[in-house]
């Protein structure tokens, strides 16, 4: 099978790829959707918040994706449901399986990878205790309910304070069960504070920082689980321990991108962001294969997604029709107080647009310094949890030489 | 009496100390901007929030059409909606917008769905 471009991925990052594919020039743009629907998690995200800054409205996570897979049928995208990609060559080789064409090799001129990402679970936090039921991620427990219509639980315990987490306190709350706490085990929240407002304090939901789950408790079904403080150094603290009675415990412990298919294809893999090592034309290490949204590096916002979805989109359509390679990069390396920082390096291509995250909490003024660029932006504050957003213009950066270097300084008082 | 409120209105999130007298407020602290002390009278007076969640469905690819108001509604009007909201259930096929229960619990905004399904 042929194609100019195939995004791997129906979900905002793959959508957002293709159309801007489509719109600037390439003939058959294809997604492979291993589900049943285009849309991806935005199905599930019922709730309210998104697309302030693409769309400048409020708008749920199903008409977020329904604008979008309108637009997608509009200008005639093509796509495949129940299409699972199980390969990836460095040749941009896609295996996939479905049901209509068995096993099958589709060889397009250029390659979205738009996987997206997926929870982290009990056995990558390794939890001590039995293995009854009642145990599920958040996003599986936001499924359940808000898909499928069936309550996972009525006397709930969430670990991690985490956006998906704090939201599920708040859904679980309004469809009559009880939440019986949030338990953090950083000294901060993990998610945005208007989902600490909005989600938590509206119903009186208790948020236990500096916590976390010791041990879960429950021979077929959970029967409560062991919760302590820990220290500095995130060890619980002895003589602290307390039952928690509860049928269901909800994880919503963090979010790791899904680059199995990555791996398979020798791209390389960053240590900072977990995802694809990544360019400002969002090309990986592996020439005409692209890359997009919460695969790369796992977003706060569904618009910064689609905002790698729209370049992705078009330097892989700009790929298919000239098949050009750079071969000219500067590094774009984390300094003082940078956590995440993406993309990873420069190749003269495109404006840059850079996303990071402090690497801690400062409650007061700092500066962003961007070197060799001189470049200085004051903030009232930097929190690991609130992604940072700076673009810079191309004409900026083609004189530069030498590799960036992004840091976080406190302003001297 | 003093309160205290966490401004959503911005990521800044201004950490508020507002004395009030009844109805009345006398002073306020905290708040960054204009919007924040707004957001505090809103709070205040009437705490308005945009409900989101879901309606049963018949005949549809999935069980639960997921639906919101299309105006916010007072916080304390929640529980009500949502129990006028469980004894409801729609057909297929629904289109994105549609209204499902118009000024529902008597608040004159309307209940809408956010998916065609």
């Amino acid at each position: 099978m042929k194609a100019d471009v195939t995004v791997i991925g129906g979900g905002p990052g793959g959508l957002v790829s293709a159309l801007f594919a489509k719109r600037n020039g390439a003939k058959k743009v294809l997604i492979l959707e291993r589900e049943d629907e285009l849309g991806g998690i935005l199905k599930q995200c019922i709730h309210n918040g998104f697309g302030l800054e693409l769309f400048k409205k409020d708008l749920t996570g199903p008409e977020y994706a329904e604008r979008l897979i309108d637009d997608i049928n509009k200008e005639g995208v093509d796509y495949m449901l129940d299409t699972m990609a199980i390969h990836l060559s460095n040749e941009r080789t896609i295996t996939a399986v479905n049901s209509k064409y068995g096993v099958f090799n589709i060889e397009p001129k250029s390659i979205v990878l738009a996987m997206g990402c997926r929870e982290r679970a009990r056995g990558n936090i390794v939890i001590p205790g039995t293995r009854p039921a009642g145990i599920y991620t958040a996003g599986v427990a936001q499924r359940f309910i808000n898909i499928d219509g069936y309550l996972p639980g009525k006397k709930v315990v969430i670990l991690g304070s985490g956006d998906i987490g704090l939201i599920m306190a708040r859904r679980l709350t309004l469809e009559g069960a009880k939440v019986k706490g949030v338990y953090e085990i950083m000294d901060h929240p993990g998610g945005l504070k208007r989902n600490i407002v909005q989600c938590l304090n509206d119903f009186d939901i208790p948020l236990y920082l500096s916590h976390t789950v010791i041990e879960i408790k429950g021979k077929d079904r959970v029967t409560g689980v062991v919760v302590a403080k820990v220290d500095g150094k995130m060890q619980p603290i002895e003589g602290t321990e307390e039952f928690v009675k509860c049928d269901t415990l909800l994880l919503s412990v963090g979010l790791i991108p899904e680059n199995e298919l990555s791996k398979e294809a020798n791209i390389e893999i960053s240590s900072n962001t977990k995802g694809p090592v990544m360019s400002e034309t969002m090309e990986t290490t592996v020439p005409g294969i692209f890359s997009s949204g919460n695969v790369s590096v796992v977003f706060d916002l569904v618009d910064y997604v689609a905002e790698t979805g729209v370049i992705a989109g078009k330097n892989a359509a700009a790929f298919a029709k000239e098949k050009k390679e750079n071969k000219k990069f500067i590094n774009i390396l984390p300094g003082k107080n940078v956590g995440i920082l993406f993309p990873h390096r420069y190749s003269y291509g495109d404006d840059l647009i850079l996303f990071l995250r402090a690497g801690k909490w400062i409650e007061r003024p700092v500066n962003i310094e961007i070197k060799p660029l001189n470049m200085k932006m004051r903030r009232l504050y930097t929190r690991p949890n609130e992604m940072i957003r700076i673009k810079i213009l191309k004409d900026k950066l083609l004189s530069v030489k030498d590799d960036i270097t992004v840091s976080i300084k406190e302003v001297e008082r | 009496m003093i309160k205290h409120f966490t401004c959503v209105i911005c990521p800044i999130g201004c950490e508020i100390d507002v004395e009030e007298n009844g109805d009345k407020v006398i002073s306020m602290k905290g708040n960054k901007c204009a919007r924040g002390k707004e957001f505090v009278i809103q709070e205040l007076k009437e705490p308005m929030r945009v409900l989101t969640t879901t309606v049963r469905i018949k005949g549809a690819e999935f069980n639960m059409l997921p639906v919101r108001t299309d105006k916010p509604i007072p916080k304390r009007l929640i529980p009500i909606t949502m129990e006028d909201l469980a004894k409801i259930e729609v057909n297929a096929h629904v289109k994105m917008y549609k209204v499902i229960v118009k000024n529902i619990a008597g608040t004159k905004v309307n209940i809408i769905a956010t998916r065609s399904m």
